[in-house]
């Protein structure tokens, strides 16, 4: 009878997943198709290419164009999201451990920058950088991105921080640590998947922005990729873009898949357990 | 090594509360202080005040003849442990017990040779190379002490180590606690809210209640001669009973029947602002089965009758547990031992009468049985501030004195 009753659940939820994997994974797999193609055979409409060809691979990296906007989106996310990680954790540990005036405040406000409307913000923000001389350079993306990332991180680090004993804070100081010691030798480590979750999501989030990409850049020497796609022509002017984009589509999708199973590793929940009374 | 001394120290938080007052206090090199108390009266936040973990709002704390207030702990050389044991998770035990030592800069060879050293002492040697996890509560516990002893502090401070135990490893620790403290000879502080861990553990045992020390002492003066209603009902298992008594012509009317005053008690009880209402306090072990008394200790005692409730025997005594009628008595020390005790109406306050009788006691349960109590051992308080009357010079001399 149990068995049968977990048989049956098994199936279920087997059906289920599939179903969520089919939802997501299609139009994924349909693009990498797509960059398979030739371009007589684009429009098909058939899922499994009939010619494969890598040629599409071939043209984004034969142009600079392509290659010069994957080192400008890689730089970019990289620099923002090491800021956002540091600031977003000193930001976070300060509010989960002290009461200072404010708390409150910086709390609200950081939650009132993430719900802001980004939109709204681009031509004060093309205006500004254009005054400061910022436009079109790395910093002019990534401190929109620290920005509204920070918010981000500052949640998620808090979070994980109030979960790590106050005990053992005060145990490093006993023991002869400073605060930064204690910080850096023991907080840190334990909030190790906090900030490769945190790490990740917010290079996420810069990798994939496009608005402040298409907004606060006009030449290569910034443009990041999802920027750059949208400009993309082809290895001729003449010639239908659609394989070229798809497969810069596809390049674009394994950093942060890689970022995903390098940090995944990492995330090794209960790593705190045996630091108290478990 | 080194001595502690408080002098006046208090702590107030910035809401108004005042979570310790005046502490006065001077602890001797090597000695063992237990800090023992109801949940919230100040003793771990008197801890972490030695520890440096929370600032003193005034006052002055020395260890070792040096002002240390304004330093931060790791500037004190004092050792802690903590309830929750605050093991390092991402550590072996050879590495938490290293930490403060590496944090020192002491060299990889001295390092390992303390670090064997404490683990040996501790039995902690095959577990080096383990990580917290995969310890068991004692293991852990020990651990946490080796984290303690391994660079050799002016001082332990430890905060409930063994409240995480369950009972029977925490009668073992309790030993290993005190064999270790008198190896080492190191000054400790000790918080504990136990009673029975104050009186079995420390040299001294501090009592204190709402931030304010009640007394202080070893625990076998404590026990005997409680300056007031709160020492005298925390300490001690099963508590004190406390009975109403009312002062009338030179002698007290109590539930137990009439009990006469020495002139000592009596002369107290002159004074013009001296209470009509007094609370009588009998510990369990002074009462006895009156069959069982000789003709010379019955005469200084008193004798009563009273149905009996509940016969718990133990083998080598009989806690036998008797109804007797009369008003409660009824102070605010009373209410807040219940209130810590966790039960609404207190053991002692009245009604229900503990008594710890010999084991030949023939006592039935359901039945009335006369029993004597020890008159030079009783203690009289008074209900508005909770003073023992019974108290000359520190000695409690019971209600006959003259």
């Amino acid at each position: 009878m149990a068995v049968e009753t977990t048989t049956r659940a098994k199936l279920r939820w087997g059906l289920l997943d599939v179903l969520v994997i089919v939802f997501a994974m299609v139009p994924v797999l349909w693009i990498a198709s797509l960059s398979f193609k030739t371009p007589a055979t684009l429009t098909d409409g058939k899922f499994f290419p009939r010619e494969w060809t890598l040629d599409n691979y071939k043209t984004i990296f034969d142009t600079d164009q392509f290659v010069r906007a994957l080192i400008n989106s890689i730089g970019i996310a990289l620099v923002a999201t090491l800021v956002a990680v540091v600031l977003g954790a000193m930001a976070a540990y300060a509010i989960s451990r002290l009461d200072f005036p404010g708390k409150g405040l910086l709390v609200g406000v950081s939650l009132l920058i993430a719900m802001f409307p980004q939109v709204s913000l681009v031509s004060p923000l093309f205006e500004i950088e254009r005054q400061l001389k910022i436009f079109d350079t790395w910093p002019g993306l990534i401190l929109p991105y620290i920005t509204f990332a920070l918010p981000l991180a500052i949640y998620t680090l808090s979070a994980f921080f109030k979960q790590i004993p106050w005990d053992l804070e005060k145990a490093a100081k006993m023991d002869g640590a400073t605060q930064a010691q204690a910080f850096r030798r023991v907080i840190a480590p334990l909030a190790a998947p906090g900030l490769f979750t945190t790490a990740i999501l917010v290079f996420i989030f810069c990798w994939n922005d496009f608005l402040f990409a298409i907004s606060l850049t006009s030449t290569e020497r910034s443009r990041t990729v999802p920027a750059a796609l949208s400009f993309f022509t082809g290895a001729s002017q003449f010639e239908d873009p659609t394989g070229a984009i798809c497969a810069a589509a596809v390049v674009i999708t394994v950093p942060i898949i890689l970022f995903v199973l390098f940090f995944q590793r990492r995330i090794v929940s209960g790593l705190t357990s045996g630091a108290v009374k478990g | 090594m080194a001595d502690i001394v408080l002098d006046k120290v208090s702590k107030s938080f910035p809401d108004g509360t005042v979570a310790v007052q005046d502490v006065d206090l001077e602890i001797a090199d090597g000695e063992f202080v237990i800090l023992v108390g109801p949940s919230g009266c100040g003793k771990s936040t008197t801890l972490n005040m030695i520890a440096g973990l929370e600032d003193i709002t005034s006052g002055e704390l020395r260890i070792a003849g040096q002002r240390v207030n304004d330093k931060a702990p790791r500037d004190r050389d004092i050792a802690m442990v903590f309830q929750s044991y605050a093991l390092y998770p991402n550590m072996t035990v050879r590495e938490n017990m290293a930490f403060p030592l590496r944090l020192a800069k002491l060299d990889k060879e001295t390092i390992n040779a303390k670090v064997d050293e404490a683990a040996k002492v501790l039995e902690l040697v095959p577990l080096l190379d383990r990580k917290p996890a995969n310890l068991s509560g004692g293991q852990r516990q020990r651990v946490a002490m080796g984290r303690a002893i391994v660079r050799q502090p002016k001082a332990f401070l430890m905060d409930e180590p063994l409240s995480n135990l369950d009972a029977k490893l925490r009668v073992q620790m309790r030993t290993v606690v005190s064999r270790l403290q008198k190896q080492l000879g190191t000054t400790t502080v000790y918080v504990t809210h136990d009673q029975t861990e104050a009186m079995t553990l420390g040299d001294r045992v501090v009592i204190m209640r709402g931030g304010a020390v009640q007394q202080v002492g070893p625990p076998q003066e404590l026990y005997d001669h409680p300056r007031n209603l709160f020492v005298a009902g925390f300490i001690g298992s099963p508590s004190m009973n406390f009975l109403h008594a009312a002062v009338q012509d030179g002698s007290l009317h109590t539930a137990l029947g009439e009990v006469p005053l020495g002139d000592r008690v009596r002369r107290e009880l002159e004074a013009a602002d001296a209470p009509r209402e007094l609370i009588l306090g009998v510990r369990p072990e002074h009462f006895e089965d009156a069959e069982l008394v000789d003709e010379d200790t019955r005469r200084r005692g008193l004798e009563f009758e009273a149905p009996v409730e509940i016969v718990e025997s133990m083998g080598s005594d009989k806690y036998v547990y008797f109804t007797v009628e009369g008003e409660r008595a009824s102070a605010a020390e009373l209410e807040e031992l219940a209130a810590d005790a966790g039960a609404g109406d207190f053991a002692g306050g009245g009604g229900n009468l503990v008594t710890r009788l010999s084991a030949e006691s023939p006592v039935v349960e359901g039945q009335s049985r006369r029993v004597w109590f020890n008159l030079e051992k009783i203690h009289l308080f008074d209900p508005t501030n909770g003073r023992n009357l019974t108290l000359h010079e520190g000695r409690a001399a019971g209600a006959l004195a003259d």
